[in-house]
């Protein structure tokens, strides 16, 4: 599915679902974002590992209903806990079944998103590697001087605006001198089309999830 | 480092490529410094959830979360610098964390346009102690307000919403408040922004 399409039925997904309150519906969400996963193969260990990290919150969600809810505390312990994983695996959609290069791609092509801001913030994704690093350098030279940086040590702030000033500013001289333009129409050599079935599956999702809010299931 | 390419002050509005990169790249690093630091969601939400407090690990660490929107913000005075920064921001956080996906997105936009409330009220002119503490309040009913539709706060009894806005307004404060204060008045301090 086109990422653009897919990135705007999963938010319109998860925004409406913050409003419906049927556990039903939270079920056959989750259920129905499992089965995609489980289509696009994503592997067993990830699907795994999404259902253990949210025992805790969704225990927590629904411990904490039972014990502080007003009005039918039951229900809403219910709905809100299954709610989490409805949105677990609605956002297993986004970071399992396509990169972040598609979809700004996407983005860049089907939403007309201006091309500074596709590149700029791709550019900088592309030092995540290098920023994780760089966080435990100054932490580690940090504490070669009997300095602990915290998160909430402000030092630790200011060293990363520091780098991030040093890398914002030789990344856009290295794409301008490489040839980009902020201003000038772009060819491309992915392009991203949507197919007429790509709206045909967002609009049965669409029609599917209207049924599922107001027919008044549990 | 001159940060001042032209000679005329470039417009509030306009964002070149080496904003985006900067504001991106200081997205990054605050996530970062999240999941590098040993304080982890999940650890502190088991031992919450344990004695039903479960929202409170939310709330506490809620702040966090928020610091890169106002950053961006006091740093580039731009508008809708805290809704840019906090929504790529939220990317980074679900490229990085993946566990919330695309509640994450939602969350951060609503976040941004909650930080950015605070900035507006004072028509983008004041980017020091006032325009953070009007963001910190704006963000903190914004987002206090998803807070009641989304994870259901709403259905809570009404002393344990008062807790949980109190928590959350002191973790917003902080976090997304004084820490924020503090790293631009390091960064004033260092002159490296050269301003003006």
């Amino acid at each position: 599915m086109n990422p653009s399409l897919k990135l705007g039925l999963v938010l319109i997904i998860s925004f409406e679902l913050a409003f419906m309150q049927s556990v039903i519906a939270n079920l056959v969400v989750a259920a129905l974002g499992l089965l995609y996963l489980l289509f696009k193969h994503v592997s067993i260990k990830k699907i795994l590992w999404m259902f253990l990290v949210s025992i805790i919150p969704v225990f927590g969600t629904w411990f904490s209903f039972y014990a502080h809810g007003s009005g039918d505390a039951m229900h809403s312990a219910w709905l809100l806990s299954t709610r989490v994983y409805a949105y677990i695996f609605l956002g297993g959609i986004l970071s399992y079944t396509g990169t972040v290069d598609e979809l700004l791609g996407s983005l860049e092509q089907n939403c007309r998103l201006p091309s500074k801001f596709v590149y700029g913030t791709l550019g900088a994704f592309n030092f995540a590697p290098r920023v994780v690093v760089t966080v435990k350098q100054m932490k580690t030279a940090a504490m070669m001087r009997g300095e602990a940086l915290h998160v909430w040590s402000p030092e630790i702030f200011f060293k990363s605006i520091l780098i991030s000033l040093r890398w914002s500013d030789n990344l856009s001289q290295a794409m301008v001198s490489h040839g980009f333009n902020e201003t000038a129409t772009r060819t491309h050599y992915d392009t991203y089309a949507i197919p007429w079935w790509n709206w045909l599956v967002a609009g049965v999702c669409l029609v599917g999830l209207q049924f599922l809010a107001f027919s008044g299931l549990f | 480092m001159n940060r001042q390419t032209t000679s005329n002050k470039p417009s509030a509005l306009s964002y070149s490529l080496r904003d985006i990169a900067f504001i991106a790249l200081t997205g990054v690093f605050c996530g970062a410094i999240f999941f590098g630091t040993s304080l982890s969601y999940n650890f502190l939400a088991a031992g919450m959830a344990a004695i039903g407090l479960g929202p409170f690990a939310n709330d506490v660490l809620l702040g966090l979360w928020m610091i890169a929107g106002p950053l961006a913000a006091m740093l580039t005075q731009k508008i809708g610098a805290s809704t840019i920064g906090e929504l790529l921001g939220s990317f980074v956080e679900m490229i990085l964390g993946g566990q919330w996906g695309a509640a994450t997105l939602i969350s951060g936009l609503i976040q941004g346009v909650g930080n950015g409330l605070g900035f507006a009220m004072t028509g983008y002119k004041r980017f020091d102690k006032l325009g953070l503490l009007l963001s910190t309040i704006t963000g903190t009913l914004v987002t206090f307000g998803w807070s009641m539709i989304n994870e259901g706060y709403g259905k809570y009894n009404f002393g344990f919403i008062l807790l949980l806005l109190l928590v959350r307004f002191i973790s917003i404060g902080f976090f997304a408040g004084v820490l924020v204060y503090w790293i631009n008045k390091l960064v004033e301090k260092s002159g490296i922004l050269n301003r003006d």
